[in-house]
């Protein structure tokens, strides 16, 4: 009752401070302020919590993938580095290899060349050889047909009536006188 | 046709020109057609071709022998028309050697470029009968590719003495 009487006694839009408020509303303002950190306190603080939890955790789930990744960055990179390096000694050992065999090639090619330049001068010069031969066996064998020919034809223009009787004569002669 | 059967041949045809009593002269008609069909391929294919007829292969016989005695023309004939046409020219020779050894002479066959007179034929065989010991029945075979001289075989002695052979050889030592 005291307190209504006071409430009823007194302006309520009078205070008896500039700065300072009304007792009552220091109350209600003070009750009202606990009421509402409590409420901070039970709703919201929990929820601040969860959220900045999730938070950390997403950051540091963002921050493994990116670890994650500069180690797989990195592992490829040295595959990378090392595939280099074997497609340069493969390159190397195929250079070794093919000059190896352009060198055996080229020095068989040169033997067998050689061996084919050797073979075909000497049939070379066995064909030469033997053409020569052939030439003068055929020159030969022409000068004695033409000879022959000459030959028979001069004893054939000297046979007349007279030369075969005496043929036939010497003939008769030399079978009789043999024995 | 084998040497038995021509060997029969001959004995069977001497056999009837001696019957026939003239076989000195059947055997030389003979020696002069075998010779003939020997140089002259025509009449030789005539007389050996199968599918002329007999009796056609016969008249180019009797056509060759011409003035010859009728014995040498169906000697010939009968050889000609059992198809032995081929095997004529061996018969021959057998029946003219069966005839000059029955009279004990060996053939003397001579050929020469030119024919050779009587005369000559007749010193020629006395000189091949002195050269080789014996009697000899002489046949000249007339060959113009012999150019000049004559070759003479009795038996198997042969002397040369033809101008073909001298330019044989010496177209061999050119």
């Amino acid at each position: 009752m005291r307190f209504l009487h006071l409430l009823a006694s007194e302006d309520p839009s009078q205070t008896h401070h500039w700065l300072l408020p009304e007792t009552a509303e220091i109350i209600y303002g003070g009750i009202s302020s606990l009421l509402i950190f409590a409420a901070l306190y039970k709703f919201a603080l929990p929820a601040a919590k969860k959220g900045l939890a999730a938070r950390t955790e997403r950051i540091q789930k963002e921050l493994d993938n990116a670890a994650s990744t500069r180690s797989a960055a990195e592992s490829e990179a040295a595959n990378i580095r090392k595939a280099v390096g074997d497609v340069a000694s493969e390159r190397a050992r195929l250079l070794s290899e093919a000059d190896q065999q352009a060198a055996a090639l080229l020095a068989e090619g040169r033997v067998r060349i050689t061996a084919e330049v050797a073979d075909l001068e000497a049939k070379a010069e066995a064909d030469i050889a033997a053409s020569r031969s052939r030439s003068s066996d055929e020159l030969r064998a022409q000068i004695a047909q033409i000879a022959s020919v000459a030959a028979q034809n001069a004893v054939a223009a000297t046979l007349n009536d007279g030369t075969q009787q005496e043929l036939i004569e010497g003939f008769i002669s030399s079978v009789g006188g043999a024995r | 046709m084998s040497d038995a059967r021509i060997e029969a041949y001959a004995r069977a045809l001497t056999e009837i020109a001696s019957a026939e009593g003239n076989l000195d002269a059947v055997e030389k008609e003979l020696y002069v057609v075998a010779r003939a069909v020997e140089s002259n391929d025509q009449l030789r294919t005539t007389l050996t071709d199968e599918s002329i007829p007999a009796v056609r292969r016969q008249a180019v016989v009797e056509a060759l022998v011409g003035s010859a005695s009728n014995t040498t023309a169906q000697l010939i004939g009968l050889v000609v028309g059992s198809g032995r046409g081929r095997d004529l020219p061996a018969i021959i020779d057998k029946i003219v050697k069966r005839a000059s050894n029955a009279q004990n002479k060996e053939v003397a066959e001579v050929r020469s470029a030119v024919a050779l007179s009587a005369d000559q034929q007749s010193r020629l065989a006395a000189a091949l009968e002195r050269a080789t010991g014996k009697s000899v029945n002489l046949k000249v075979v007339v060959d113009p590719s012999f150019l000049g001289g004559l070759i003479a075989t009795v038996g198997d002695e042969v002397i040369d003495g033809s101008v073909r052979t001298r330019l044989d050889q010496v177209k061999s030592r050119l």
